[in-house]
């Protein structure tokens, strides 16, 4: 690798220094402050910075920063590994974690979808993840369409080096995803098709189902022949790779079937573009236990709580499939600040019938929406502005639990966080997890 | 089952995965619940796209979808033509945001070029100069119907003709564009408001609901909803949430 050159070395010191003096004043990581300082005194750092290190870049509405630490934790079996620890995804965040991280590491970064036309041509990854796309903060204009038509002219201009790794499950991803010269296509599996109902090509209807998986009834156009398949057998999580090779990824420590998914599309990477040994990332793989906080069980208040992200429909979808069944009660926190999208509509678009049979615990700066939705849904719930305040009036099944899930949009979870109980003993913890898990999978 | 006297409605969902981009089939929803509060048996229909759609519905729901879908909606509609003849048949119709546009004589297509509507009501819809996006306060124009609460997110501004009446007047936030907001000719009533709209104001749902069974229904309050409906209020009209305008 060619020394970096003067200018970015210099950058990044002030980066650096920027960075510490936003850490110092208590305004957080300072990783954005220290981005943007640095693309300031240099700015081709991201190109320079980047080199030929990159091993991939990950990005889809959800999932990317799971499928970004398992890929990541896959990649450690060959030497360092440099990744965001926070879930910073944009120019800053992706530039801080090459400037900070080992300058030789190879490099395994998550992207916003948003950000990713601008971040692809400076970084050359040797893989291009490429999960889902689905409705998400509509408020700010980010309809499904329009990012895949950026992904797709994106690459049209793909580096030479690229191979993207698609999810082929997903037709809005595939439309994008089929301009790119080398694509390994995935069949990881996409429940929510609520946004891909017109076909892109043509505009015509597409049909999901079948043996096809999905196809357009006008155009024709339909699934790519995947060399990687995520199946689920007899409620055990396989992935199949192109030789019919099959790799158990019951044993994952994280949660859910969209996690053994994103696995899969992680394995697929790891060994058809990164060549990576398949037993050995499957093994290193199921030792992700807690991602930036998701499936984490910290003490808030007088409760033990696991901590669970969801950002939209079809990530909430999902995530009521993890919660342990009836009666348990559980926890909702809805915000709608800038980062959770301004509009909270998107609560009648989560099957929340699903949670019949319990009470929730429904709060969040959008608590009274959420009741209404509950209503609506026939599920029994209480509305509390502050579950975890001293002296607080709680359904008796929530104080029997042990450790009660809480579900929250992004600054909710991110204002759970931060309170959470900084004195818990890491040893309790671990225990909880496991038995959290335990319960799951049971 | 539906008891021997009970009242039946039959509701027909018009291509909810089209249509339904911003929680709408929550509307189908709070017709389903205000009907069972008042006694009324709801049937419910969901038509898919490229389905027919029954010509023998009381009430047709529209959402809101994203441009290329409401030009495939609009396509799919106009060529199975039973909306429009059920409508003139009396039928009640609920049109949201994209579902309303495409009711008039034409609205924007994803280029911004102007695309064909059904033609069902008299209005015109072009683009605003900057989206409307945030949340939506109107004086219902309606006598006897409550403040109007929801979200609006569109580029579209309406323009309404002499044959229709626009549903409310805006308090806050942009509706058809001209202070106006919705529109309402007959049983059909169209309206910017997401939130999903009906489920924001169950008073909505129980007019659209009397239309379907010829008679007025009771005003039923529930305290969730109440309690939403003067939070949403309140953040875009403070003190004054629940004072004549």
């Amino acid at each position: 690798m060619p020394p970096t050159p003067f200018r970015t070395r210099a950058a990044v010191l002030a980066g650096r220094t920027a960075s510490a003096a936003s850490r110092l004043t208590g305004r957080g990581e300072g990783l954005v402050v220290g981005g943007k300082v640095i693309l300031k005194v240099s700015p081709g750092a991201m190109r320079d910075l980047a080199g030929d290190r990159v091993a991939a870049l990950v990005s889809a509405t959800n999932g990317k920063t799971s499928t970004t630490r398992l890929l990541a934790t896959a990649v450690g079996q060959t030497g360092p590994v440099v990744t965001q620890e926070t879930g910073a995804n944009m120019t800053d965040g992706v530039l801080s974690a090459l400037a900070y991280g080992h300058p030789r590491g190879q490099a395994v970064l998550e992207v916003d979808e948003a950000y990713l036309p601008l971040i692809l041509p400076d970084t050359r990854p040797r893989a291009l993840l490429l999960g889902n796309l689905t409705r998400d903060q509509l408020d700010r204009m980010n309809e499904v369409a329009m990012v895949a038509r950026k992904w797709r002219t994106m690459l049209e201009s793909c580096p030479e080096r690229t191979t993207v790794v698609a999810n082929c499950d997903d037709p809005i991803v595939t439309w994008a995803a089929r301009s790119a010269p080398r694509v390994l296509w995935v069949s990881a599996g996409q429940n929510w098709t609520a946004d891909a109902s017109v076909c892109l090509e043509c505009g015509g209807l597409l049909r999901f189902g079948g043996v096809e998986g999905w196809r357009c009834t006008s155009c024709g156009q339909q699934r790519p022949e995947p060399a990687w398949r995520f199946q689920i057998d007899d409620g055990r999580f396989t992935a199949v790779g192109p030789d019919r090779r099959r790799f158990d990824l019951s044993d994952l420590a994280l949660p859910g079937w969209f996690n053994a998914a994103n696995a899969t599309l992680a394995l697929a990477a790891a060994t058809d573009v990164l060549g990576l040994d398949a037993r050995t990332s499957v093994q290193r793989m199921a030792t992700v236990t807690a991602v930036s906080g998701r499936y984490e069980v910290r003490t808030i208040g007088a409760l033990d709580v696991r901590l669970l992200l969801a950002k939209n429909p079809a990530s909430w979808s999902e995530l009521l499939t993890v919660m342990p069944p009836a009666p348990a009660p559980v926890i909702i926190t809805i915000n709608a600040n800038d980062a959770d999208g301004r509009d909270p509509s998107w609560l009648w678009d989560v099957p929340f019938e699903k949670l019949r049979g319990r009470t929730v615990i429904a709060t969040g700066d959008r608590r009274r929406d959420l009741a209404v939705r509950l209503l609506h849904a026939g599920v029994d719930h209480v509305v509390i502005e502050d579950p975890y305040a001293p002296g607080v009036e709680l359904p008796a099944s929530a104080r029997d639990l042990e450790v009660i899930d809480c579900a929250a949009t992004y600054t909710a979870f991110h204002g759970l966080r931060t309170r959470a109980d900084a004195r818990t003993d890491p040893q309790t913890r671990r225990r909880k997890v496991r038995r959290a898990a335990t319960r799951v999978v049971s | 089952m539906p008891s021997a006297n009970s009242e039946q409605v039959t509701i027909v969902s018009i291509y909810p995965a089209l249509l339904g981009t911003y929680g709408d089939a929550g509307n189908v929803l709070a017709l389903r619940h205000r009907a069972a509060l008042h006694g009324l048996e709801a049937r419910i229909i969901e038509v898919a796209a490229g389905e027919p759609i029954p010509a023998q519905g009381d009430l047709y729901v529209l959402g809101g979808g994203e441009d290329s879908a409401q030009t495939a909606a609009a396509r799919g509609i106009s060529a199975d033509g039973n909306l429009a003849s059920a409508a003139a048949g009396g039928a009640a119709v609920l049109a949201i945001c994209a579902g309303y546009q495409l009711l008039g004589e034409y609205f924007p297509d994803a280029t911004g070029q102007p695309a064909t509507g059904l033609g069902m009501i008299d209005i015109r819809t072009d683009r605003l100069p900057r989206r409307a996006v945030g949340e939506l306060a109107a004086e219902s124009l309606i006598p006897g119907l409550p403040r109007l609460t929801g979200y609006e997110n569109h580029g579209g501004a309406t323009h309404l003709g002499a044959e229709v009446q626009p549903l409310a007047r805006v308090l806050a936030g942009v509706g058809n564009g001209d202070g106006t907001e919705g529109a309402v000719a007959g049983h059909i009533l169209g309206t910017y408001l997401h939130g999903p709209g009906l489920a924001r104001n169950p008073a909505l749902a129980d007019l659209l609901l009397g239309w379907c069974i010829g008679r007025e229904l009771e005003p039923i309050e529930e305290p969730d909803v109440e309690a939403l409906r003067e939070e949403r209020l309140r953040t875009v009209l403070g003190e004054a949430w629940n004072r004549p305008a």
